[in-house]
């Protein structure tokens, strides 16, 4: 597939707004891929739409529908690369310190590398990495993830460190669909799985899942992914019948909307009116989600049960 | 009763953040005799061969723009002047037009967008209307003045399952409003098979689904308006409340108002029954095409070519009875072939015309790319076609869109369409190799006769009229914009001739308006026009 980062090829269709989180929220052009596009072709710097760049959840919705084949995600961190954010200074010397620490040898042919989100929820880590039958890795990449996000360059011994964790390794499923597609930019060859995808493989998940279940998808790795995912996620509803956060064009609807200042907690985190939406309408007995940061949000506006897809087997045998 | 051009102040009630002030009592009209106006003087993208005539001469060119933003700020809304948000609206759909707005204001209510226009009345300021910006021919670009984005104003407000309504704001994508239509397992009537057209720019000309042959155009399924006059006044409008306005606004081009809400009828969800009748000859697909809208043999029904000898006629039903109905009585009628049989009679074809094998490689091809996208199993279930308008619409993005929306049509009756068809084709075999058409019925609701009047609805339709649409494959090729041009304007000249209409995307246009219509009619409707928008702020240069 032919695919660029290139602002220049944004004809204008708007077909990235039907999908995108900040213009529901904003209804406002400007904060869209198609704004952005437009303010560049029109003379704006990356200076220029600095805030309305850092706005972006990178939930990469826009990627799979953009006609023009367009990179978005890519496009938008390829500009965030010319901007500094506040969180910089930090990010980078979190990534030297990680370069310095020493190498623990892990053997193993999988491994996992959870998110912040699942390292501030050790025992269900734990739990994930039981219920897969392999390790975390040792080396979680999470100051990479940041610095993916901040469009801050990865130092190079930084990134040899974390790569030289990897060594014998066939698969790796990662948690972060950022960071997962980043990965699979720069190492074509490896096999990188979302740890959704990895999870609701699952014997023991699939077979726990119920009609009235409302499954939600981690959007940035099934964004990152669509093509193949689309089929895999498809295949999943017509054997549970759950419902799914997809919307008729098949893109997942984000159950948050956090821009990178809220993800770092700059900023307090405005995104009940999309879980709202994500659950408007719908008869459903109990949400299932693949993130964590998904279920904080639906505790936030609803009393209907939410377990994390590891928690699936569990639930099950407590009848829950 | 609301009255055209009615200029006393508003009603106590009636919101007002400005100081109103009636059009200046000085002000003379350019001195214009109907039917003898000189050419326009603007014109980089005027049409080929036909001078642009000029119905509001003196052509606004930046007087007052200052005054204008300063009124407009101290009504506190937000005007944006810089060049990276006015260049977002510099282009529409068709990108052969090109202009720049002074100032961009995004749409966010009707009190703020009837303080806007009380104030362009009185500053002179032109205010360009846009929603999806699907039009072809610079309809929703704005050469000076204000760019209006609806997009702004774009949430559903309630939606009735019992009365069968939705009501909207009106600058929502359809595509937006069935999103949310789906969850309470409703879904809109017809609207145009493309994923970005706004309501509003819709209901104001017209819009065809595969269902128009049996429900109507899009803009038949309005039924109540919120519309802010050109001179600020917000009225609720319907067939029975200020029906004037209403018969004007609907299919009026945008010249009347600015329709900020919508009351639209809805219906409650159907997957379809999919069916494909394969035909090498267009008349005959056309024929039979109007024997099942003749006959409410369909739910819905429509042509389109891949070649001349490849054309597919596609029928399909909401419900199992009426796809058995259609089995009992109609298949049969039908002189399409189905799939497998159509691909032998054209190996039969090429194989007693080999030099003809480059045509059969290309047909092979476009089959070969189109139809698993017609067939995607995410939205397919059990033979059934789930989102008709996510599935056609990505086909066209897929395979017709490009950036240059280059899609002239034409409408006519039903006894004149196969002519215009035929003739249509013609023309674009002589300026692309390869094209697409796509041919759909619209049926007509003899009580929307006024709707109708000056609008895409050619005036000796019947019971039906019919729309094709003529889409080049641009192929990766580069073609200059005289060279669209001119393809769209040896269409348009077709349907001049037949006395038919076109079912544009963005509107009638300006310089066939008097060649379409006559003068008696157009001057009938500009008077009416003068009369609603004395400064002749809105929509500028679309129709008048």
């Amino acid at each position: 597939m032919i695919s660029t980062n290139d602002h220049a090829a944004c004809s204008g269709c708007s077909l990235c707004l039907l999908v995108c989180p900040m213009w529901r929220h904003s209804r406002d052009i400007a904060l869209s891929a198609h704004g952005y596009a437009k303010a560049l072709q029109h003379g704006a710097s990356a200076n220029d739409i600095a805030a309305e760049l850092w706005s972006c959840t990178l939930c990469g919705a826009c990627d799979p529908v953009c006609p023009e084949q367009i990179n978005v995600t890519g496009m938008i961190l390829d500009l965030r690369r010319r901007l500094e954010h506040v969180g910089s200074t930090t990010v980078r010397a979190r990534m030297e310190s990680e370069a310095l620490r020493p190498l623990a040898i892990q053997h193993a042919t999988v491994k996992l590398l959870p998110d912040q989100a699942l390292l501030e929820s050790p025992e269900l880590l734990s739990r994930i990495a039981a219920l897969l039958g392999i390790p975390v890795a040792e080396d979680d990449g999470a100051d990479i993830a940041l610095a993916v996000e901040a469009g801050i360059i990865i130092q190079p011994q930084r990134m040899q460190r974390f790569l030289a964790s990897w060594r014998g390794l066939k698969k790796i499923i990662i948690a972060d669909g950022l960071l997962l597609k980043h990965l699979r930019q720069l190492l074509p060859a490896m096999n990188f799985v979302s740890l959704g995808e990895a999870l609701s493989t699952h014997a023991v998940v699939r077979r726990s899942l119920r009609a009235t279940d409302l499954y939600v998808i981690e959007p940035r790795a099934y964004h990152a992914d669509f093509h193949r995912l689309v089929k895999h996620y498809d295949r999943l509803r017509a054997e549970s019948g759950s419902a799914f956060n997809l919307d008729l064009q098949r893109i997942a609807i984000p159950a948050t909307s956090r821009s990178l200042p809220q993800r770092l907690g700059l900023i307090a985190p405005d995104d009940n009116e999309q879980a709202r939406w994500v659950l408007h309408g719908r008869r459903i007995s109990r949400i299932v989600v693949e993130s964590l940061e998904d279920r904080a949000a639906f505790e936030k506006i609803t009393d209907i049960r939410v377990v994390h897809l590891a928690e699936l087997a569990e639930d099950k045998v407590c009848g829950k | 009763m609301f009255k055209f051009g009615d200029n006393s102040p508003p009603a106590a009630n009636q919101e007002c953040r400005l100081p109103y002030r009636t059009f200046p009592a000085t002000f003379q009209y350019p001195a214009v005799e109907p039917g003898t106006l000189g050419p326009c003087p603007v014109g980089s993208d005027a049409l080929q061969g036909i001078k642009r005539q000029q119905t509001n001469p003196s052509r606004w060119k930046g007087q007052g723009w200052q005054d204008f933003a300063a009124a407009i700020r101290t009504a506190g809304t937000e005007l944006r002047e810089q060049a990276a948000a006015r260049g977002t609206f510099a282009t529409d759909a068709g990108g052969t037009s090109y202009g720049m707005p002074h100032g961009v204001v995004v749409a966010r209510n009707a009190g703020q967008i009837a303080d806007l226009l009380r104030v362009a009345q009185q500053f002179q300021v032109p205010v360009t209307v846009r929603g999806g910006g699907l039009t072809t021919e610079g309809e929703s670009v704005a050469f000076g003045g204000v760019l209006l984005d609806m997009t702004g104003m774009s949430r559903v407000l309630h939606i009735d399952t019992d009365a069968l309504t939705v009501r909207t704001e009106a600058g929502i994508f359809w595509h937006s409003l069935a999103e949310e239509l789906r969850r309470s397992n409703m879904d809109y009537l017809s609207a145009p098979l493309n994923l970005t057209s706004s309501v509003g720019g819709t209901l104001g000309v017209g819009g065809i689904d595969v269902n128009s042959p049996r429900l109507g155009c899009s803009a038949d399924q309005a039924l109540s308006l919120q519309v802010v006059t050109p001179t600020g006044e917000i009225i609720e409008c319907s067939d029975t409340k200020n029906a004037d306005l209403f018969q004007r606004v609907i299919l009026g081009y945008g010249q009347f108002g600015v329709i900020t809400e919508a009351t639209l009828k809805i219906r409650p969800y159907t997957p379809l029954r999919m069916h494909y009748f394969y035909y090498s000859s267009l008349r005959t697909a056309i024929e039979d095409l109007q024997l099942l809208d003749r006959n409410d043999a369909s739910d819905y029904s429509g042509i389109l070519t891949i070649m001349d000898c490849a054309v597919n006629l596609l029928v399909a039903f909401d419900t199992d009875e009426r796809e058995a109905e259609f089995k009992a009585n109609w298949q049969q009628r039908l002189r399409g072939y189905g799939e497998w049989s159509f691909a032998l009679h054209m190996v039969g074809r090429y194989a007693l015309r080999p030099w003809k094998l480059a045509e059969a490689w290309y047909l092979f091809q476009r089959k070969r790319e189109l139809f698993p996208e017609l067939h995607r199993s995410e939205y397919m279930r059990d033979n059934l076609m789930f989102d008709r308008s996510v599935v056609f619409s990505r086909a066209v993005w897929k395979f017709w869109g490009c950036k240059q929306m280059v899609i002239p049509d034409l409408a006519t009756s039903a006894d004149k369409f196969a002519e215009a068809v035929e003739r249509g084709n013609l023309v674009c075999r002589k300026y692309f190799p390869h094209y697409t058409l796509y041919l759909v019925g619209i049926k007509l609701r003899p009580e929307h006769r006024p709707h109708y009047e000056m609008s895409c609805i050619p005036a000796d339709a019947g019971d039906w009229a019919y729309g094709c649409e003529f889409e080049p494959m641009i192929d990766g090729k580069v073609y200059s914009r005289d060279h669209f041009q001119s393809f769209k304007n040896a269409i348009y000249d077709i349907g001049v001739d037949l006395g038919g209409s076109y079912y544009r995307f963005g509107g009638m246009m300006k310089g066939y308006i008097r060649r379409v219509f006559g003068d008696e009619v157009v001057d009938r409707h500009l008077a009416m026009k003068r009369k609603a928008d004395p400064a002749m702020i809105l929509n500028r240069d679309v129709i008048f």
